[in-house]
């Protein structure tokens, strides 16, 4: 019961973190500028890879699912950063050419 | 985890690991080319959570966690570099 309880949970997990990766590749090779393409980079690098990687719930291994929160607070911590540093990056570059 | 999920999933991941190399031979600038390459990290992040749940093995994990702290040591040099001309400035 309980089971097939986590396998429906961990399966829309995925469906979800998959779509939001999808949307982030789509929206990276169509937004025209780099600040617009970093908007949707971060919705696969955030959102969509900490829901693939809580789907872990539903393989009931404790080693897994130990290595995917430290995943997700890995992911947490750092993801915002990045996306930081290269629109900070690409405003300085911006203003230096004006 | 059910291999109905698993499988079609892995299949579809590598389709999105195909689509972020296009993306990234087809970059502009090196801003750009900075994101395809992080969005590409984490896409393989994922394949490797994926890999772990279809053999039901905890270590393909490791790997995901050391690619995913690489990868942002690796962006955010790239984007101090880029922005200001030097590493620590």
């Amino acid at each position: 019961m309980i089971s097939v309880v986590l396998d429906v949970v961990g399966a829309v997990l995925l469906l979800i973190g998959l779509t939001l990766m999808t949307i982030g590749v789509v929206g990276v090779l169509r937004m025209p500028n780099t600040y617009a393409q970093l908007h949707a980079q971060g919705l696969a690098t955030g959102p969509g890879v900490i829901a693939v990687l809580a789907s872990s719930v539903a393989t009931e291994n404790a080693a897994i699912i130990t290595f995917a929160v430290l995943a997700i607070a890995f992911v947490v911590l750092t993801s915002p950063v990045a996306g930081h540093a290269i629109a900070r990056s690409a405003h300085r570059r911006d203003t230096r050419r004006k | 985890m059910p291999l109905v999920v698993v499988v079609p999933a892995m299949v579809w991941v590598t389709l999105l690991l195909i689509a972020g190399g296009f993306a990234l031979v087809r970059a502009r600038d090196v801003q750009q080319r900075v994101i395809a390459l992080d969005l590409l990290a984490v896409v393989v992040v994922a394949l490797l959570a994926l890999l772990s749940y279809f053999w039901d093995v905890g270590y393909y994990l490791d790997a995901a966690v050391a690619l995913s702290l690489l990868s942002f040591v690796a962006t955010v040099a790239a984007a101090r570099y880029l922005g200001s001309g030097g590493p620590f400035g």
